[in-house]
């Protein structure tokens, strides 16, 4: 879903220089937010595979705002009864979008030919409070979405208040304790489906690796490591345990970021396999490779794009 | 008032043409209506509203770029 695919050469972790001093406890570092939690695992373990063909062009105008006009044609997924065969319908869409970046205001919007629209704001209220939105709205009634998310960056904590339709009120707090090790809880509430849910997360970073894990009332336990290899490799490893429904997975993925490309990959327990090529092939102008084979349900997907600009 | 259709009947199927009921609960009831309905106003003008006003916010911010690059796909 996203658009905007991330530049080749960013870093892994952020490199920290930790040395075996005495901790000063009142100075810690400030926590990722508790969604970036896993982050830098999912950069290798979720990367953005499609299928079929993409086309982006991105044409700045300004310094802050730039237009896109992103073609997309390929087979989508519909759900089907039984779980054993995917249902795959070919559609085509264009989508225009129109992004303003500026240090305090964050505005993308993205809109397709079939009305949809998908809009995100980023607005700095002040040094500290943070607010972003983020809305997919269609035409039908009843399945728009939209979130608010209140943001508070202390010194070396985060909490965030979101508030979303059909009554979804939620609540993070992220805390550094030590400066490696940062823990975070979570509290939301719903009210379409009237469930609750409290979480809590863990996340050890070093210059080298990061380990973190996360553990909901939902039933869902996530534990995942990445380790850098070197500037240009790192590997991760995941696992994902439900313990009410008793399903499990756990995967594996590298990244390879080199001069002119970034791969993708990861083989998973459920039998899939995929990797997402980006090449530069010039100035502004990437390819894109992406396949994911299914080996358990026999479900290939293959997809090939270019992004201009 | 038997003659008056009730109007406000929404999912909650809750009728408040009830003339009698205490004026707490039938302000409650409007200020539920009100912000249903200036929810759903905002709702259809975000939606068309949004991206024009991500384009004016756009063509106003220094440097100011022309119409032309607006709309020429180069």
């Amino acid at each position: 879903m996203a658009d905007l695919f991330p530049p080749l050469a960013t870093a892994q972790v952020d490199a920290k220089t930790k040395v075996d001093e005495k901790v000063d406890y009142s100075n810690l570092p400030c926590p990722v937010p508790y969604d970036e939690v896993h982050r830098e695992a999912y950069m290798s373990l979720k990367a953005e595979n499609f299928e079929g063909f993409r086309f982006d062009f991105s044409k700045g105008l300004n310094q802050k705002f730039s237009l896109s006009h992103s073609v997309m044609m390929g087979p989508t997924e519909v759900p089907s009864q039984s779980p054993d065969t995917t249902i795959k319908i070919p559609v085509a869409h264009y989508e225009f979008g129109a992004n303003y970046f500026d240090p305090k205001l964050m505005l993308v919007g993205r809109v397709m030919t079939d009305g949809r629209l998908n809009a995100r704001l980023k607005a700095d209220l002040s040094d500290k409070l943070i607010l972003k939105a983020n809305a997919q709205l269609t035409g039908e009634p009843h399945m728009s979405h939209s979130v608010f998310n209140f943001d508070y960056m202390g010194k070396d904590y985060r909490a965030q208040l979101q508030l979303g339709n059909n009554a979804l009120v939620g609540a993070t707090y992220i805390q550094s304790v030590t400066p490696r090790l940062s823990l975070g809880g979570e509290v939301f509430w719903a009210g379409v489906p009237r469930k609750s849910g409290l979480g809590y997360a863990a996340r050890y970073e070093t210059d080298q690796m990061v380990a973190s894990a996360q553990v909901a009332s939902t039933g869902n336990v996530v534990m995942n490591y990445v380790q850098k290899i070197s500037e240009k490799v790192s590997l991760a490893t995941d696992f994902v345990y439900n313990y009410f429904s008793r399903d499990v997975v756990a995967s594996v993925g590298y990244d390879y970021i080199l001069r002119q490309s970034r791969i993708r990959g990861k083989v998973d327990s459920n039998g899939v396999t995929s990797a997402l090529l980006e090449e530069r092939l010039s100035m502004g102008l990437n390819f894109l490779l992406s396949a994911e084979i299914d080996h358990k349900k026999k479900d290939y997907k293959f997809g090939f794009g270019l992004t201009v600009g | 008032m038997a003659a008056k259709p009730s109007l406000k009947i929404k999912g909650k199927g809750k009728g408040t043409k009830v003339s009698s009921s205490s004026t707490s609960s039938s302000k409650y009831e409007l200020v539920k209506e009100w912000t249903n309905w200036s929810l759903k106003k905002a709702k259809v003008a975000t939606h068309y509203g949004f991206i024009p006003l991500i384009i004016v916010v756009g063509m106003n911010s220094d440097p100011k770029p022309h119409l032309f690059q607006l709309l020429s796909p180069v």
